[in-house]
């Protein structure tokens, strides 16, 4: 049987074997390359519909609403009618906007987004590719996102879109630093770059558990530093409905809108996996201590369900923290950041160094 | 590597803890008080400015990174020296202009800042150091000469510096990367061995030497000057045409004769050239300067190619030749900064023309004056005159007859010039000459230090034989 | 097939960094130099540098490239055009450059033997990371912490152009001479 969901790396290589005996080699990878884009598709589309459905959900709940309740049972296909809807309105455009800087933003965003997308493991074997810098390469990948929403602002020729940017632009790159400096004191436990090394490393407990106190530090600073990177509630500052009617992207109207929309819940999506890769051990399932019938129970469901569950959890923590806090001040943001979050990191970061060094964590 | 080998960087660590010093010090003023920090400052660096003279220890650290030798450290006493008198002299601009208050900590941080890199310039054993710190060197400068927030002029001077600076080092790197990768490693050493002159080594070379020659302002490279050193305030402008100049011709100077040896052939028709066109095309254009500070600028531009006649003159003497005649000409530089400083502060003026008759009102600074533009012109009781003699001797003992015969003709034209300014101090009667200057207390001691050793490096014998003694152990 | 995209990706390079410079519109000017960028990583991903590739991603990309944009976003209205060169100027500067680039070209055919200096070996992370750290031969802690000096120097001279003066002392003899 080449199909095991505990693990896929018989699947990928059945398809590989299958391919390369009847096609040539540059043409093999080029179907590949299509299979992993079609899948990667699909799961975006179907993430989208998921995400926002649940975000509506959410939100409902926690401000005592019923939600979406009209279309499908429970209102499951109201996403479905909304992408719809959006699919068939007008792309409009203001005057004097730049055309070809308007376009293309909404794109850039998306690149950026699927091109991080790529280096998730979704479970043991289902990893598209295993970069030697894997972490790195998602931190810089995603910091790729806020070129499209400066663009987009600036090019649709409205002071709210600008401002909007222009405080994005802040947000994310002095957030950046700090959602950069919490993945590396996992680094510097995990030793290495690698994702799958990373997941290795947990294989005996989660960084999480077994990091001590720093890694709770940095799971926090985590959490609170990447929700600002997404421009998400309580830091949805670049798109304050109350002040810039809605930031950058303003003036996005259908199709284009869409991708603006739907590359936020990517990245958040994508924020959530490396949360879970660096603290949650990734795919891995719950363990505790070593060979008990629990750990038997929890090896039993597959891993592609624990890396999704575990995405899930964080991504439902983040929800609940948008629609219970409130939105910050611009001058709140940058301090809360410049002024503790950075300090703290980087004596969290030493802390984290001398605890590597002693050998203190399991 | 053992911990005494980070003795080897005394100078640089001293300078960055003065640094910091000066950070936490900022911090911990308030703001009525940061004219405090001048007398910090100074003091501090005067302490600075012992400690170096101490006797120090030479090696490489960090696998031959950072090469501590004696004339790089006596380089470095020398720099310090310059900075020393320049902070001397800056001291009464920052008290005055009131918008510079709240500044007064980040001028002392920045020039030590670029002065830690001349430090690690001047010491490099590996290309990626000295270009980093010549980077160091040039960046803090910029934001030096852009200091003076109400003046266009400072901001353009700014803005310029660092956009030519950011163009020359990009050049340079390009140069070092073709030079890496024809030898296949940047530390010093090892690109000797390996440097055999092939076309694409060639390249690099020349812009590498582009990229710091924009830094000395040789002459293709030096239309920036001018208007850097006229829009600059005039203390980091004598900051810019002493210090940086004179580090960055130091390490030219030491990569020609460490790691490009083997193709000296070739470096000196470059050098020729381009000293003679530095030569001619400085002074003729000094001439027609009517701001002092432009003035310096192209004299200093013109000083800048006997300098190169000096790097011509080959390792031994050339060295020692060099070492002098830097010596001196920071002394000379400053003194002439120095007054024009204090004329500028008292009155506002910086033309010339405004000098008429400055020596009945200010005799005593008019004749510091005259010293030090004769030491630069080369006239003989002064100290330049020995270091320009010798500078000739050097190129000369080559049998570069021509080039020397060119550097003579240069000096009688820069010597018409200088005595221009000294006509106008002595000879010219003006209704509107420059009130008498009282200076403050840390002026007059730098105007009387350049004035006493324009005076007697002249006539000490042995400091020659000693900087010879130095300068070819290097 | 990699030899295929590399001179796709070389192509790309060559035309945006014409694109660069022409360009009339700052904005557009930076996203072409951005895909330059972006395409240099991405020849370096092939080369197998991939830790050369995430830096410049993160450097050039997501760093300056981001900088350039945001100082264009604070000082730029979106009409504003950069004024077209004079032609002699346009034509003096393209023949300088054709000129350099025949030089180079000339120079590098010559030289084969870059690879074999360089050698190939994609280096490991963990190499690359003991290499910036260590203080021998081919160490690069000195550098390292140099570039933290001149950072911080950097900083500090930005703020100190940008510093406002003291306001109390602002508003009076504030004085603003342009000679």
């Amino acid at each position: 049987m080449v199909f095991n969901i505990y693990d896929f790396t018989g699947l990928t290589e059945w398809i590989h074997e299958g391919l390369s005996r009847s096609l040539s080699p540059g043409l093999t990878l080029v179907v590949e390359w299509a299979l992993i884009g079609a899948g990667l598709l699909t799961l975006v589309a179907l993430l989208g519909l998921v995400l926002i459905y649940l975000e509506r959900k959410v939100s409902a709940v926690i401000q005592q609403r019923m939600g979406p309740m009209r279309v499908g049972p429970w209102g499951m296909t109201q996403t479905v009618a909304d992408v719809l809807k959006l699919l068939l309105k007008e792309p409009l455009m203001t005057r004097n906007a730049d055309k070809f800087l308007f376009n293309l933003a909404p794109f850039i965003v998306m690149t950026a987004s699927f091109l991080a997308l790529g280096a998730l493991p979704f479970a043991l074997g289902l990893h598209i590719m295993d970069l030697n810098i894997g972490i790195l390469y998602i931190t810089a990948i995603t910091s790729l996102g806020v070129i499209g929403i400066l663009l987009g602002g600036w090019a649709s020729n409205n002071k709210f879109s600008l401002i909007g940017a222009i405080r994005s632009g802040a947000q994310i790159i002095s957030y950046e630093l700090s959602v950069s400096l919490a993945i590396l004191s996992i680094v510097v436990l995990t030793g290495s770059l690698q994702i799958s090394e990373i997941i290795n490393t947990q294989q005996n407990g989660w960084w999480l558990f077994k990091g001590h106190i720093p890694a709770l530090i940095a799971f926090v600073i985590f959490l609170i530093a990447g929700i600002a990177e997404l421009n998400r509630g309580p830091f949805d500052l670049p798109e304050a409905e109350s002040e810039l009617t809605a930031g950058f992207h303003t003036e996005y109207s259908g199709f284009k809108f869409a991708f603006f929309f739907l590359a936020e819940f990517i990245n958040m999506f994508i924020l959530a996996g490396v949360g879970a890769i660096l603290f949650l051990g990734g795919w891995l399932p719950l363990h505790f201590g070593i060979d008990n019938s629990f750990n038997h129970v929890m090896d039993f469901i597959p891993p592609i369900f624990w890396f999704f569950g575990k995405i899930f959890a964080l991504i439902l923590l983040m929800m609940w923290f948008k629609w219970t806090f409130p939105r910050l001040r611009i001058d709140q943001l940058l301090k809360l950041e410049w002024k503790y979050l950075l300090p703290l990191n980087l004596l969290n970061i030493l802390l984290m160094a001398f605890i590597a060094m002693q050998g203190w964590y399991f | 590597m053992s911990w005494d080998q980070l003795l080897f960087m005394r100078h640089e660590i001293i300078l960055i803890i003065l640094m910091l010093v000066m950070i936490i010090a900022n911090l911990l003023t308030k703001d009525e008080n940061k004219e405090k920090l001048i007398h910090l400052a100074s003091i501090l660096f005067f302490a600075n400015l012992i400690a170096g003279f101490l006797p120090a220890r030479y090696g490489s650290a960090f696998g031959s990174m950072f090469v501590a030798n004696q004339s790089g450290i006596m380089m470095k006493n020398i720099l310090n020296i310059a900075t020393f008198i320049v902070i001397l002299q800056s001291g009464e601009w920052l008290k005055k202009e009131i918008e510079n208050k709240p500044r007064i900590a980040d001028f002392f941080i920045l020039i030590l800042a670029s002065l830690i890199g001349m430090f690690f310039m001047i010491s490099s054993g590996h290309f990626l150091m000295l270009f980093i710190g010549l980077e160091l060197a040039t960046i803090p400068v910029a934001a030096l000469a852009a200091f003076e927030q109400g003046k266009r002029k400072s901001a353009e001077a700014g803005v310029k510096l660092i956009l030519l600076s950011t163009f020359s080092a990009a050049i340079m790197l390009f140069g070092l990367g073709m030079i890496y990768g024809s030898t296949g490693s940047m530390y010093f050493n090892e690109v000797l061995t390996n440097f055999n002159g092939s076309a694409l080594g060639m390249l690099g070379f020349v812009f590498f030497f582009s990229g710091l020659a924009f830094k000395i302002s040789i002459v293709p490279f030096h239309l920036w000057t001018a208007d850097v050193y006229e829009g600059a305030p005039v203390n980091v402008t004598s900051y810019l045409s002493v210090v940086s100049k004179a580090a960055a011709l130091y390490i030219l100077m030491v990569v020609f004769y460490t790691v490009f040896i083997n193709i000296s052939a070739s470096w000196t028709e470059i050098l020729y050239i381009v000293s003679i066109l530095t030569m001619t095309l400085g002074n003729l254009f000094a001439i027609r300067q009517k701001n002092i500070k432009r003035f310096m600028a192209f004299s200093s531009i013109a000083q800048a190619g006997f300098i190169l006649l000096g790097i011509i003159g080959g390792a031994g003497m050339g060295m020692t030749v060099v070492m002098y005649f830097i010596l001196i000409y920071v002394f000379s530089n400053l003194a002439v900064f120095g007054i024009a400083t204090s004329v500028y502060r008292h009155s506002g003026k910086e033309k010339i023309r405004d000098l008429d008759g400055f020596y009945q009102t200010n005799p005593r600074l008019s004749l510091i004056m005259m010293l030090a533009l004769f030491s630069l012109a080369g006239i003989p009781p002064v100290a330049g005159f020995f270091g320009k003699f010798f500078l000739f001797t050097a190129a000369a003992s080559k049998g570069y007859f021509w080039l020397v015969l060119i550097a003579v003709l240069n000096a009688t034209i820069y010597l018409y010039y200088y005595l221009m300014v000294v006509k106008a101090m002595f000879i010219n009667q003006s209704d509107e000459a420059i009130d008498t200057i009282q200076s403050d207390f840390p002026m007059r001691l730098s105007l009387a230090l350049c004035a006493i050793a324009l005076i007697a490096i002249g006539f000490i014998g042995p400091l020659y034989e000693w900087i010879n003694n130095v300068a070819t152990a290097f | 097939m990699e030899q295929i995209i590399t001179y796709i990706l070389l192509a790309l390079m060559l035309i945006f960094s014409v694109m660069t410079v022409t360009s009339g519109r700052i904005l557009r000017s930076a996203v072409y130099l951005l895909t330059v960028l972006v395409a240099t990583a991405a020849i370096y991903f092939i080369m197998q540098y991939q830790f050369l590739a995430a830096v410049q991603i993160t450097l050039y990309a997501g760093g300056i490239v981001v900088l350039i944009i945001f100082s264009i976003l604070l000082t730029h209205h979106i009409e504003h055009r950069m004024e077209n060169p004079v032609f002699w100027k346009a034509m003096i500067s393209a023949l300088a450059a054709l000129g350099a680039v025949a030089m180079i070209a000339w120079v590098l055919k010559d030289a084969q033997s870059i690879q074999n200096v360089a050698g190939f070996i994609p280096p490991k992370m963990e190499d690359i990371g003991m290499a910036l750290l260590s203080y021998g031969k081919q160490g690069y802690v000195l550098p390292f912490e140099v570039i933290s000096v001149l950072l911080l120097a950097a900083m500090i001279g930005a703020i100190a152009v940008a510093k406002p003066a003291l306001l109390q002392f602002k508003n009076k003899n504030f004085k603003q001479d342009d000679q």
